[in-house]
């Protein structure tokens, strides 16, 4: 299922903006986690206590998935600004990628000096999927080492486990690699084209809105279960918090599914140019 | 041996028909001509060849295996070159020509450089900065240094200069010594005469005839020019033989298939002022044989052109 020379080859194309975009997400990071310290010294959250109580904010904070409690630890503080840097900036980088990886030969009309090669269909799809997979994970090890650094470096007296931090980590992969997976399944249903990257981050925002709004409004729950940022848990500071075997799944079975449709339809498909 | 064969090979765009039931037999060895107008097919058939797209009906082999099923084991013998040239903009001419030789699994530096001096081609330069009879002549390195059994060419001249032209039919027919089958498709007939000991010719799709050069040229058509003293006289002209008279001042052109001696016969005594009879291009033969209207339409003489 891979070539080799596919897979070196796709290795070397995005090495460049990878690195830019792990850049920039690690800046993030650091830079948002600097901020932590500066609250705590100042007490001002905790002067904002009565403010943050109140039922309005409560639920304002909700939508980010954050409250009071969340703020004042150093974890909590992680994930809330995560959820809000690590997993959209992750998601966009994700959905584009996936989406541009295999269905880029066609509108470039490389698919003809590709497909002339001496591959089958599954193994272009299969060695581009893994170069997709190395970046992600790459992607992933560095956000997840200076997540791990800041957090050590401004916590000052707060605590938190390790295993919740690296549980939290790991859904933030496996929303990424739904992101992705759903980016290179659309990049098949478009004829001589991928997906553009107004629809790509559209997709990642409106599921990031459905989420959001299921957090508001109980009634709108339900809507929630449509995008895949629901299925994080975001309850760090729980001591029983680790994966859960039906979010995992949830994850794991939408990327298979849409990586096997992929596969499924790119085996068929008609390259155009 | 046949080297590519298909049978009742047909391939729909949805409701749009690219090519139907197309039979094709191309020998071991030899160089084979494709030739039809733009649109006419030829690029869906060497796609469907390449397993690019897949056939709505119909089969083909390739060294006896199935161009669905076996694809992979097919290309491994084959050098493609596309009409339209098109490469990974980011990549130097001699990363882009690894790359591809890369996938044979076989080491072709000599082989790269001996072409490059051939074609007076600049390997360390950008795919992106080349113009396109450059980018044409990476196309012609890379799908030959590998020593591939078969070549399919797909309009392989469209942007070479002629130089470059008789440096590529030279290598092509110092290929096909060594025993490489040659598949050529074209839009001008004048352009593979050269090349080909066959041609087939396709029109919407269809094939509809294969052909011997030799066997064309010997038909004994006659291209006849005859000018006449008097417009008159012209009208007044006849002979059995005579297609696709065309009248033209005083001059009367046809193409003639009868004897010449009864053609001069018949002319002795007509008043004619000069007379032009020469061996007709085999553009002008196909023309002549193979239009199912009367008279040429002339869009279709223009793409055959």
């Amino acid at each position: 299922m891979i070539n080799r020379n596919i897979f070196r080859r796709e290795l070397t194309r995005y090495r460049g903006s990878t690195i830019a975009w792990c850049i920039s997400i690690c800046a993030l990071i650091v830079i948002g986690m600097a901020f932590f310290p500066v609250m705590m010294d100042e007490n001002i959250m905790q002067q904002m206590r009565a403010f943050f109580e109140n039922s309005m904010m409560k639920s304002m904070m909700a939508a980010f998935g954050a409250s009071f409690d969340n703020l004042t630890n150093v974890l909590g503080f992680y994930t809330t600004r995560n959820s809000m840097f690590i997993m959209l900036l992750g998601s966009f980088f994700s959905i584009m990628l996936a989406g541009k990886i295999l269905a880029r030969e066609e509108p470039d009309k490389t698919a003809e000096f590709l497909l002339s090669k001496p591959v089958t269909r599954a193994e272009v799809f299969g060695s581009k999927l893994l170069a997709y997979l190395s970046y992600l994970l790459v992607l992933n090890a560095a956000t997840v080492l200076v997540g791990f650094l800041s957090i050590e470096l401004f916590r000052g007296e707060s605590e938190y486990l390790l295993s919740s931090f690296l549980s939290h980590s790991l859904y933030a992969f496996l929303v990424m690699l739904s992101f992705g997976a759903i980016g290179m399944f659309l990049s098949l249903l478009i004829k001589r084209g991928r997906p553009s990257t107004g629809i790509s981050i559209g997709i990642v925002v409106g599921a990031y809105f459905f989420d959001s709004l299921s957090r508001i409004t109980p009634a709108a729950d339900v809507f929630g279960y449509i995008s895949p940022f629901k299925f994080v848990d975001s309850g760090v500071l729980r001591p029983d918090y680790g994966l859960e075997w039906w979010r995992v799944l949830y994850f794991v079975a939408l990327s298979l599914l849409l990586f096997g449709l992929t596969l499924w339809k790119y085996r068929k498909k008609d390259i155009l140019i | 041996m046949n080297v590519i064969e298909t049978h009742k090979l047909t391939k729909y765009y949805g409701k749009d028909m690219g090519i139907l039931d197309l039979d094709l037999e191309i020998q071991e060895g030899e160089i084979f001509g494709f030739i039809g107008p733009n649109g006419a097919g030829k690029s869906t058939t060497i796609r469907t060849l390449l397993g690019l797209i897949f056939p709505t009906s119909g089969s083909g082999t390739i060294f006896g295996k199935d161009i669905v099923k076996e694809s992979k084991e097919i290309k491994r013998h084959i050098g493609f070159m596309p009409s339209d040239v098109n490469y990974y903009e980011k990549m130097d001419v001699i990363e882009l020509l690894r790359y591809s030789a890369d996938f044979y699994g076989v080491d072709c530096a000599a082989r790269i450089e001996e072409l490059a001096e051939v074609f007076a081609l600049d390997l360390d330069r950008s795919i992106l900065d080349l113009s396109q009879g450059n980018k044409k002549k990476v196309s012609i390195l890379q799908c030959l240094i590998h020593r591939p059994r078969l070549l399919i060419l797909d309009e392989p001249t469209s942007g070479l200069d002629p130089l470059m032209q008789n440096k590529f039919f030279d290598i092509l027919r110092q290929e096909n010594r060594d025993g490489t089958t040659v598949f050529f498709s074209s839009h001008t007939l004048s352009e593979v005469q050269k090349m080909c000991r066959r041609v087939g010719i396709i029109k919407e799709g269809r094939i509809i005839a294969v052909e011997d050069i030799e066997t064309l040229r010997r038909k004994q058509l006659r291209k006849v020019e005859v000018e006449f003293a008097s417009p008159d006289l012209r009208d007044r002209f006849a002979i059995e033989g005579m297609i696709f008279p065309r009248k033209h001042n005083h001059a009367l052109n046809f193409m003639y298939s009868g004897r010449i001696e009864e053609l001069i016969r018949v002319l002795a005594g007509q008043g004619v002022e000069d007379l032009l009879i020469e061996e007709p291009t085999l553009e002008e033969i196909f023309m002549h044989y193979y239009d199912d209207e009367e008279t040429p339409d002339s869009e279709e003489r223009g793409a055959l052109q």
